[in-house]
């Protein structure tokens, strides 16, 4: 009874608030809708795949991809060096431990937009670029107009490569098996790591030269392709609105089974009749959009036809050259490229933040990592001593791997933090959402869409981290009989 | 040995504070243990030792060299910690810094948390100290006399540390807070001797004006000492234990209202309407103390029941009808009527929960007067228009703002994270949901989108007739989004309270709010202390982001004006290191705060 009172106070506040709100927005004239997305705009972008973009949907897509690629590198680094700084400061020796120390305890301490625009400064006053610039001149090279190393790019052929490389993963995730059952069965010392890794060292190299042969992959494509364009659309959407309502009616069918034994089943509160209607309104909600919105499936339809023509040409006949192929920096031009065939360069603004992000988190990551092995109970490595395990191995089968189920769920909140960090580029204007989305509401005005595109964006990346820690974690969890 | 001889073991009970003893090596056997123990661990001490002095001298040469121009610095200081206040208002600065040392002596004092340093710990620091400033002479670009100089400043620390390290019995302490009284005449002292300049624009030159500084806050930090020792003093050792405990319990109450008279009164100043005052505002708060007691006092009695809650729910609803008829044009009405009349309905809601005896109803209704008159109060400061003129419409700036910015934020999104918490884990399926959403959209966006979006929404949400001052918005923003980082640290605080307590609470009779409120929150909240004092470290480094949207903080300062002022072009870095090392400064000692208020309430071992 209270619980309908105070909903209906919530709520009324809510819906006051709303209209409110809606009635302010027309009398301020604000300008919502999405019409921009399509709308042209004369937008330069720093960086990104595409610098000069044509529309304002455009304009957000490179920022997107701007963040998604200074979010994945910076994970993949920060990992690196998190692991490295966390396993230091457990070292024994005293130098290395403190210095491990008084480094998480800097970087932990100094807001992380203080020491991107720290880093962009120092960076704008380094050395101008040229000819002999840099560390290593012509190979490293590192200037006010960024950081550029060697790079190696995939040709057309490198996707047969990778194709062969597929088989070269079956066949070595084959050979492990077979070697730790060995081990296993007889005892003996018999590398199945080790082993994996040269098998697939062994199918890198013959595939640089054979993997041409990959290219019957290609008919294959075409073939896929022709059998999507001739699905029709309204039989898609069936088939959507039927899969929605099937996973609704095995969700609740579950719940009840989960909810009986033997005896009968338990009593149902309120709790547990919210949660099926809810599985039930949701798969409602998805039919009505799937048949409210035909272009869904269409483009469904489309993109995955285009993605197999796409695959079908990159594997046809033609493309049999090299697979890969490297280029130094390029220095013939007054600023780097990032994109085409020259050297792997970071522009300043990426390296002030991508160097900030990656200090600022592995200094978490290092503090999670030393928290994890100190978490694991003494008598672990203790045991691990007296069977005569040397102080590496046991680090190595008996420490780090039950660390890791203690370090894995608060190394996923990093990644997600360290993923919305990345959204400080705007201080130092590299082009990644929220920078490109505060030109594109400056130039249109549309500053809500333009925040409703961040937010689902923003969400949308922290689901898939949290949901691929999530899978790690239950994939890593004790089983208990 | 150094072991525990037997006299000590026979006498009675150990301190059970006393943290257990380590064995000192000699210096030559430490170092061999723990730096030259195995071959590689040579090799790496090698290494690292090398990377260290590297480092270091890199910093001292960065620092140090002549390309800096730390004038640019020097000269700003008073724009990086308060913008524009305006020179001849400055004394209410010092008011407020003699306010907060005074209380900070106060609590210390009703606290007891002074304690005893030893004697070796302060001889061991000097030490280091001595140490680091004599080789940082050696390394850095000095001049040699400069060099000189900080060779004999380094042992001058050095030789002293060593010779009460080895002469001063090892148990022998010394009161913390005489020392600490000590550290902070010293600086004052040398005010009176040294004459401190800054430097000072005329017509594009740099002037230095000797003795500007010494002579403007001598007198100011010597009445602060003064009265800050002086109080710690009267509070520590004159006053009588129970006066003491008293005290404690306003101290509290006084830290989480003097932000807001400290900002609102003696900051701001506001010039009152006393005519105004007297007409509107005292009426009103006549009114609201007297019928809104006897209300309350009503609502208290144990035996009220049903016909109590209607009149609550008639009292919310009229207070929420106050803001709906302004919005459908029947406008005019006061905004501290409506504002009162929300705190009402919420302390009529709540009084079934604090019902009993006569005292206990007498309590609630002084904390209603209270609550009222603070509400008056601070709603005709705010609305008061300021006498200190400064350029912009919000008087503070630099690292001013950041403070306040982080203080009204904290303090506006605990409340708020504690209700959220509650509701994600409450047994109302709605509400879980509501809660559950919000927060976990909250935590999923980057701090910069919620505070553009609040920015421009916040101002939407209000009636027409109400402005709301730009950074008054993003506090607004701001606690919103600390709120739900709170919510999900009092959540974690609140899983932890075992199913006993609920179940022995409700034995006892207490309704569902009782239990939240006298058993639940109490424990809950001091388990999440740690949490939440990391969140606190985190809010208040985050402010740093305000200088992106265009508020005078100290990073814009730093990074915006300096180096746009004609005379210090370009002079970026030396500012951003003073940001640097102030924010530093602030959230270290925080965090280490933090870890010896963990051990003092030792969460987790009870």
């Amino acid at each position: 009874m209270s619980q309908i009172g105070l909903l209906v106070v919530v709520v009324g506040t809510m819906i006051f608030l709303a209209l409110q709100a809606g009635d302010n927005l027309q009398a301020r004239a604000i300008p919502t809708g999405f019409d921009f997305v399509g709308d042209s705009v004369g937008i330069q972008l720093s960086e990104g795949i595409d610098t000069k973009p044509a529309t304002g949907g455009r304009a957000l897509w490179v920022g997107m991809v701007n963040t998604l690629r200074i979010s994945v590198a910076g994970i993949v680094v920060a990992t690196m060096l998190g692991v490295v700084i966390g396993l230091a400061r457990l070292s024994s020796n005293w130098i290395v431990s403190k210095i491990a120390s008084v480094y998480i305890e800097t970087m932990r301490n100094i807001p992380l937009l203080v020491q991107i625009i720290f880093i962009f400064a120092v960076i704008q006053t380094l050395n101008g670029l040229d000819e002999d610039t840099g560390p290593i001149s012509g190979w490293f090279v590192v200037s006010n107009k960024g950081i550029s190393i060697p790079r190696l790019f995939g040709l057309n052929g490198s996707f047969q490569w990778f194709a062969f490389m597929i088989i070269g993963l079956v066949v070595a995730w084959w050979v492990h098996r077979r070697r730790v059952q060995e081990q296993d069965a007889t005892g003996a010392v018999t590398y199945p790591v080790l082993s994996a890794v040269g098998v697939l060292a062994v199918f890198g190299i013959i595939g640089f030269f054979v993997h041409p042969v990959m290219g019957f992959l290609g008919p294959v494509f075409g073939a896929m392709a022709n059998l999507l364009g001739s699905i029709s659309e309204s039989l898609l959407q069936l088939l959507l609105a039927l899969a929605a309502l099937l996973l609704a009616a095995r969700r609740i069918r579950n719940f009840l089974k989960s909810m009986s034994s033997g005896g009968g089943r338990a009593k149902l509160v309120d709790d547990d009749y919210f949660r099926m209607v809810f599985a039930g309104v949701g798969a409602l909600a998805a039919v009505l959009v799937v048949f409210a919105w035909p272009g869904l499936s269409s483009w469904l339809l489309n993109s995955g036809q285009d993605l197999f023509e796409l695959l079908e040409s990159r594997f046809g006949s033609g493309n049999g050259g090299r697979p890969f192929d490297a280029k130094k920096p390029d220095l013939n031009i007054t600023r780097f490229v990032n994109y085409g065939p020259a050297g792997l360069t970071l522009s300043p603004s990426f390296a002030a933040v991508f160097i900030g992000v990656v200090l600022y988190t592995a200094a978490f990551i290092g503090e999670n990592v030393r928290g994890g092995i100190l978490a694991v109970p003494k008598g672990q490595s203790e045991a691990a001593g007296a069977i005569g395990l040397s102080r590496g191995q046991s680090l190595r089968h008996i420490i780090l791997p039950q660390a890791f189920r203690i370090i894995m769920p608060p190394m996923g909140n990093q990644y997600l933090n360290l993923a919305k960090n990345t959204s400080l580029a705007i201080a130092v204007g590299y082009s990644d959402l929220v920078q490109v989305g505060t030109t594109v509401y400056n130039q249109t005005g549309k500053t809500l869409p333009v925040v409703a595109i961040w937010m689902l964006f923003y969400l949308s990346v922290s689901l898939t981290i949290s949901v691929i820690v999530n899978y790690i974690n239950v994939r890593l969890k004790i089983v208990e009989r | 040995m150094v072991f525990t001889t037997d006299s000590t073991f026979a006498e009675s009970v150990p301190a059970p504070a006393a943290p257990p003893k380590t064995i000192k090596l000699p210096p030559r056997e430490w170092i061999k243990q723990n730096l030259f123990s195995t071959p590689f661990n040579s090799v790496l001490t090698v290494l690292f030792g090398a990377l260290i002095f590297a480092a270091w001298r890199g910093l001292l040469s960065f620092t140090f060299s002549h390309e800096r121009s730390w004038d640019a610095v020097a000269t700003n200081l008073r724009l990086m910690f308060t913008a524009a206040y305006p020179q001849e208002q400055f004394i209410r600065i010092w008011v407020c810094i003699g306010f907060i040392l005074g209380l900070a002596a106060i609590t210390v004092g009703a606290y007891a948390v002074a304690s005893r340093v030893r004697v070796h710990f302060l001889a061991e620091r000097t030490m280091v100290f001595g140490g680091v400033i004599g080789v940082s002479g050696l390394l850095a670009p000095f001049s040699t006399s400069a060099t000189v100089w900080y060779i004999v400043i380094g042992f001058g620390l050095l030789l002293p540390g060593i010779a009460a390290r080895t002469q001063i019995d090892e148990e022998a302490t010394l009161p913390l807070m005489g020392l600490l009284g000590i550290a902070f005449a010293l600086p004052v002292l040398s005010l009176w001797v040294i004459p401190y300049g800054h430097h000072a624009l005329l017509d594009g030159e740099l002037i230095a004006e000797p003795g500007t500084v010494a002579r403007s806050s001598s007198g100011p930090w010597t009445v602060v000492l003064i009265i800050s020792y002086a109080l710690y003093l009267l509070v520590a050792k004159v006053m009588n234990p129970s006066a003491q405990a008293r005290l404690k319990r306003a101290v509290v109450g006084i830290w989480l209202v003097s932000p807001l008279f400290l900002v609102f009164i003696i900051l701001r100043d506001p010039a009152f309407d006393y005519d105004h005052i007297a007409s509107v505002q005292v009426p009103l708060f006549l009114a609201y103390a007297i019928l809104g007691g006897a209300l309350l006092y009503w609502l208290t009695k144990p035996g009220v029941g049903e016909i109590g809650r209607i009149v609550a729910a008639t009292v919310l609803l009229a207070a929420i009808g106050t803001f709906l008829f302004s919005a459908f044009g029947f406008g005019g009405m006061r905004q501290i009527v409506r504002i009162l009349a929300l705190a009402l309905a919420a302390f009529a809601l709540l009084a079934p929960t604090f019902s009993g005896e006569q005292a206990a109803r007498r309590r609630y209704v002084r904390v209603w007067v209270i609550t009222v008159l603070g509400l008056v109060w601070f709603v005709t400061a705010a609305n008061s228009p300021s006498t200190v003129a400064t350029l912009s419409d919000w008087f503070p700036g630099g690292f001013s703002v950041t403070l306040m910015v982080a203080t009204f934020t904290l303090i506006l999104s605990f409340p708020l994270g504690v209700v959220l918490a509650l509701a994600r884990t409450s047994k109302m399926p709605i509400f879980r949901v509501m809660s559950t959403f919000y927060i976990e959209i909250v935590r999923g966006v980057p701090f910069i989108t919620v505070l553009v979006f609040f920015a421009i929404m916040v101002p939407l949400f209000l009636p027409s007739n109400m402005e709301i001052s730009q950074i008054a918005a993003v506090v607004v923003a701001y606690s919103l989004f600390s709120a739900a980082y709170m919510a999900e640290n009092v959540r974690g605080g609140l899983q932890s309270i075992q199913a006993g307590q609920h179940e022995a609470a409700e034995a006892l009779g207490m309704t569902g709010t009782q239990k939240t409120v006298f058993i639940v929150l109490p424990q809950a909240l001091r388990a999440s202390i740690p949490p939440l004092v990391g969140q606190t470290i985190g809010t208040f480094k985050e402010t740093s982001l305000l200088a992106i949207i265009g508020v005078f903080d100290f990073l814009f300062v730093a990074r915006t004006l300096i180096p746009t002022q004609t005379f210090f072009l370009g002079s970026l870095k030396e500012g951003l290191l003073v940001v640097c090392l102030t924010y530093w400064f602030f959230t270290y000692n925080m965090s280490k705060a933090s870890q010896r208020l963990e051990q003092r309430l030792g969460v987790g071992e009870r």
